[in-house]
Parts: structure tokens; sequence; C-alpha cells
């Protein structure tokens, strides 16, 4: 498979003009990832990094680069938006990233049919109308329309259970890309797998476009409960662990030490309040992700506002009382312990 | 026997990675001074590090560390905590050391521009301009090789640095707090916000490292920017007590600059005693 170099003009001459005009979004950035490899393969007379320590498997040189805009996302909230007001809402709101899609998840339930990439016009309008970062969707395994968010200049992709999934067994290999992913997760394995592959971030799965979290506090308890087992377990136990999990030995090994996910770890799927956002920042998510759960409801902008200061006083109770009055509607929801298992999007991806 | 606690603003970002390395930076700087510093104030210190969130905690510390994150939101988190006013007391009228990285350098910068479409709130406490993603977006991040003589480390300061949607001071503004910035007025592509002013310092803005040129030193590695005449982007600044990196040392598990940065606010902390001690309350700790 051709290397996702779509725009392989002279990536020197690219970043000059982002250095001269940084204000100015350019419409099709070609990818740095030459500039940004030669400029790591210098001989470093200073120790290396730690931070690419990150993946302990033979890290891309620029994986502390990607890796490091997750750990500036830490804490915050990443909101999904359909267009650029709502974009603004998010942004004033205090989201510290936006995902730009057609659809939200809610939608996507309903409406049914092949969820694929959204329109990059309009997530280009979003990247103009704010200044955090912006994500966008793919296709489980649909390495072109990575290959075509990354050109466009996305700060962050997500390869997404929500959309229908374009290969059957396999993943992108997220190596190859210099934009960063995330990726879904159930449990350990599976989180551990999307690492191997080369995503830089972990998002439980959840069940999106519910309105209900016991999908995802039940990924975050799984993923918990199997690096406290890999926490105490033997070395043997671990080569055990491993072949049962299906991952990397030494990515399990690497969680065993650091008692935590060796990158940053979101929650997803079914936050609709304040309070299931400080649930599963209490449960140990570095942040959250917020679906359907905002524009979905009755006063965005103050549902928005409210997670965001939840999200960051999430130990508080009395903050969290505050935040909590008089946010009017919340987003309708199903319950998903009535749902069909055909029905959950979390059982996509592999 | 002194204490000094020092708080990480742990509201948004990456407020953990800094505590983490400052507690590393804490056992090489007492490890290290306890040997050859003979001043008996230096000699007993105990830190504690803590997060803050709430303007309590902020009144406990005696330094604090705004973390890289999303610089909008801390801004409007801070604001609707309470902790914005506190914040700018701390930084202009107290002056006690402050650091921040990226998104926190952002914020102590008495101007920004590239702003969003609502603006943002600053604290201000340098006397410079700062533009936000500067470099671009992600796909711009990048590590380069950089030199701090400041470290004084004997190492020439190298130091691998990590720069993530970087901001860079574009300017250095008149050194009064609030300095009217007409600099990037004609541009009005761009939003310009001001931070509000306080009490007036009369410490100089000191240049404390640029990042060479970057696309010459990617085109070729042979050629320095030095010697290409070109004196390249400021990335570290500092003002009195107040210090500004654009970079993030605490994605790299390298202590050096924390403990640099421990070093001056041990001294300042000492100046602040003995200027209590003399009844001179305001004088400027440097």
């Amino acid at each position: 498979m051709a290397p996702p170099t779509a725009n392989d003009s002279p990536t020197t001459t690219l970043n000059n003009t982002a250095a001269t005009e940084p204000s100015r979004p350019l419409a099709f950035r070609s990818q740095s990832r030459r500039a940004v490899n030669d400029n790591s393969t210098e001989p470093t007379p200073s120790k290396p990094t730690t931070a690419a320590k990150m993946s302990a498997s033979e890290p891309q040189s620029s994986f502390a680069v990607k890796a490091g805009l997750a750990q500036m996302l830490k804490g915050g909230v990443i909101m999904d938006v359909i267009n650029v007001e709502q974009a603004r809402i998010a942004e004033e709101a205090g989201a510290c990233a936006v995902m730009a899609l057609e659809r939200v998840p809610a939608d996507i339930r309903v409406q049914g049919g092949v969820a694929r990439m959204s329109d990059p016009a309009m997530i280009q309008d979003i990247m103009r109308a704010v200044t955090i970062p912006v994500m966008a969707k793919a296709r489980i395994g649909h390495v072109v329309e990575c290959q075509i968010l990354q050109a466009i200049g996305v700060d962050y992709i997500d390869e997404s259970e929500v959309l229908t999934p374009a290969d059957p067994t396999n993943h992108v290999d997220k190596h190859t890309f210099n934009t960063p992913f995330v990726c879904g997760c159930r449990n350990l394995g599976e989180a551990l797998r999307r690492i191997s592959e080369g995503a830089a971030m972990i998002r439980t799965k959840g069940e999106a476009g519910t309105g209900d979290v016991v999908e995802a506090v039940r990924h975050m308890q799984t993923v918990n409960a199997e690096i406290a087992r890999a926490s105490s377990a033997s070395d043997a136990d671990l080569r055990a662990m491993a072949r049962e999990l299906e991952c990397d030995l030494s990515l399990l090994r690497e969680c065993a030490k650091l008692k935590r996910l060796p990158v940053v770890n979101f929650a997803a799927g079914g936050i609709a309040t304040p309070a299931d956002a400080a649930l599963m920042m209490q449960m140990g998510c570095d942040g959250v992700f917020v679906g359907s759960g905002i524009f979905k409801s009755g006063d965005a902008a103050k549902r928005a506002k409210a997670i965001v200061q939840a999200t960051t006083h999430y130990n508080d109770p009395k903050v969290l009382a505050e935040v909590s009055i008089g946010l009017g509607e919340a987003m309708v929801g199903i319950n998903c312990m009535h749902m069909g298992e055909a029905d959950k999007l979390s059982k996509r991806g592999w | 026997m002194t204490d000094l606690t020092i708080g990480v603003l742990a509201l948004q970002g990456a407020f953990v990675e800094h505590i983490t390395l400052l507690r590393k930076a804490a056992e090489t700087f007492k490890s290290t001074r306890q040997s050859k510093d003979a001043n008996a104030s230096i000699d007993n210190i105990a830190f504690s590090f803590v997060e803050v969130r709430t303007p309590a905690e902020l009144s406990r510390c005696d330094a604090l560390i705004i973390p890289g994150g999303e610089s909008t939101s801390i801004s409007l988190i801070a604001q609707r905590t309470g902790l914005l006013e506190p914040l700018r007391d701390f930084v202009k009228l107290d002056r006690k050391p402050v650091w921040g990285t990226c998104a926190g350098l952002i914020l102590l910068a008495e101007s920004a521009t590239g702003e969003a479409k609502a603006g943002q709130e600053l604290i201000g406490g340098l006397d410079v301009r700062v533009r936000r993603n500067y470099f671009g977006r992600q796909v711009e991040s990048f590590e380069a090789e950089l030199a701090l003589p400041f470290l004084g480390d004997g190492q020439g300061g190298c130091f691998r640095t990590v720069f993530i949607r970087a901001p860079v001071v574009e300017a250095v503004l008149g050194t009064s707090s609030g300095a009217t910035d007409t600099g990037s007025a004609h541009d009005s592509a761009v939003l310009t916000v001001h931070a509000p002013p306080k009490s007036a310092t009369k410490a100089e803005v000191e240049i404390l490292a640029r990042l060479p040129g970057r696309a010459q030193t990617i085109r070729d590695r042979t050629t320095t920017a030095g010697e290409l005449g070109e004196e390249g982007d400021i990335v570290a600044v500092k003002q009195g007590n107040v210090f500004g990196t654009a970079f993030h040392p605490e994605l790299t598990g390298d202590e050096r600059i924390h403990g640099w940065w421990l070093g001056q606010v041990v001294k300042a902390a000492v100046g602040a005693k003995k200027a209590t001690g003399e009844g001179d309350a305001h004088h400027e700790p440097v």
C-alpha cells in the first residue's frame, strides 16, 4: 500500500508558507511528515525524549508530538458539532476540541444507512471558524478517508465505530500517518491493539447516540480491571494474558508498570450530563467526549458550559450540584439494557 | 526550614506531567544544592506540589505553573471558577514566580493575536505579544533540538523540545504592564486581545531562547541559524518573576528546566523574605 502522500509537493516550501502565513488556513496542506522525520533523525547529543517511550513498540519518530496533543486535551471536553454555529458555541463553552461531523450519532442511529466521512468543505469551514483543535471521523479501515482528512489538515482523526466499517478484518495502519489518531475500545486488548497500530489516544466506545452512560462505564471498568490484573501478574502470567487479550506483550508490560494505558484515555459514548462527565473522570478517564448529549438537549450552550466545569471540578460535589441546576431537557436517550445486540455500535471494530 | 508550596493550575491540560517533573526536579535540586550552597536559607527547603482549581488553593501557593492545554478552555474555566482576578493579582500585584508553557505563555502575555472570534481573557504579566498557533495546525507540530544557555549546565543547555500547535513571542512591548500595542492593529483578519493593566514592573523582558529558522534547518541540516544571520523565533522569555516557554518541557521527561525554575523560585522566596525583613515589602525580588 502506498503511503498517504496525496500531495507530495516539496514539503519544505509548505512549511515555509506555514511559518510566514500562520493565521491563514491553507485550503489543502500536504503533510509535513518528511519534515518531521528529518527533524527528529538529527543526531541527538542529549538524551532522547522519554515521552517517545509512551509506545513500547518501536515508535514513529513523531509519536511524542502525536501523543503530546492528546496530553494537551486532558481534563477537557471534546464536543460533536455539525456546523460552524455549533462549533462556536462549543468553543465559547470551553471545549478543548471539537469533532466535526455531518450527523451526530443519535441521528445516524435513527436514519440508518451507511454512515461515511463528512464533506471536507464542512470540516474546513469549522476549522476556519474556531482556534481550538478540530477532529473528524473516518470509517474503520478506510485508509483513503484518513488520507483525505490528513490532507485537509484535521488535527486528530477518529477511526470510529460510529461510522459504518469499511474493512471487515483490519483497522488502518496509523503509523504511516502524520496526523494523530484516536480509537475506541471496550477492553484492554482492544486498546493495546489500536496503540500498536499507531493510535496516539484512546477512548472508551461506550454506546454512542444513546445518552446512556452504562456502556462507557462498563468499558472503563473492564480496562481498569484488566490493568489491575496485569499490574499484579508475574511475567509468565503477563505472557499468557497477552495471548488471551490478543495484544502486544511489551505494551501490556508497560501498562502493568504504569498502572494505566500508555496514552491518554478519554471517555465516550453516552455521556449526557455534567454528572456523567464527572463520573467518568472519577473512574480515571483523562477527559470526555460528548457527542449527541449537548446539541440534542434543550439548552445546548448552558449544558456545554456545565459539562466543561464538571470535568474540571469532577471531585467537588458542590460545584457539580451548582452546574447541574436548571439545565433544561437532556437528550431523550435510549436505554442500552433494552437494546438489541445487533443495534450496538460498540460491537464494530476488531 | 522553608516550606515552599508550588501550584500547577489544573483547570485543563497537561498539569499532571508538570507535577511529575517538578517532583523529579526537586530531588535533583536538593541533592545538588545542599552540597554546593552555603546559604542556610537554601539548605532546608521543603517543596510541596499541589493542583490548583480554586482561589483558596491558589492563595496557599508561593509559585505557580500554568500548563499547556487549550488557552481558550483554561481562560474560560478560570473565569467561571472566579480564578481570573486572583490569578492576575498573583502574577501582577504579588509578583510571585509564575511559569507558563504553551497555553500558559499565551495567558501570561499582555497581548495575543490569532484569537477566537469571541476573544479570550488574558492574565498578563509578560510585556510581549504572542501569536497563537504560529506554526500551524497539528500536522505542523514538531520536535527540535534547542540550545538553552540559561540552564548553565555545561552542556550548552541542549534540550529536546516539543512544539504542539505552539505560539511564539512575536514582539516585545514597552516595559509597562498594559502598554498599548498597536503593532498588529492594521491586520484586521486576526483578532488581538489584551490583558487589563495592573501595576507596572521595572523588569525588562529577557529573551532566553530562540528557535532557529525552521524551514532552513530542515532543508539543510549543516547550516545553523547563526551562520545564516537569522535570529529565529522567540520561544522562551522572562520578565522579573514571570517565565514563559512556547514548548513543552513537561512532555520530555527531562527535568532540567524545572530544576532551573525551582532555583529561580527559591531565589525569589529568599529575596522576598529579606525584603520583608528589611521592612520593604514592595521591594521586588529578582
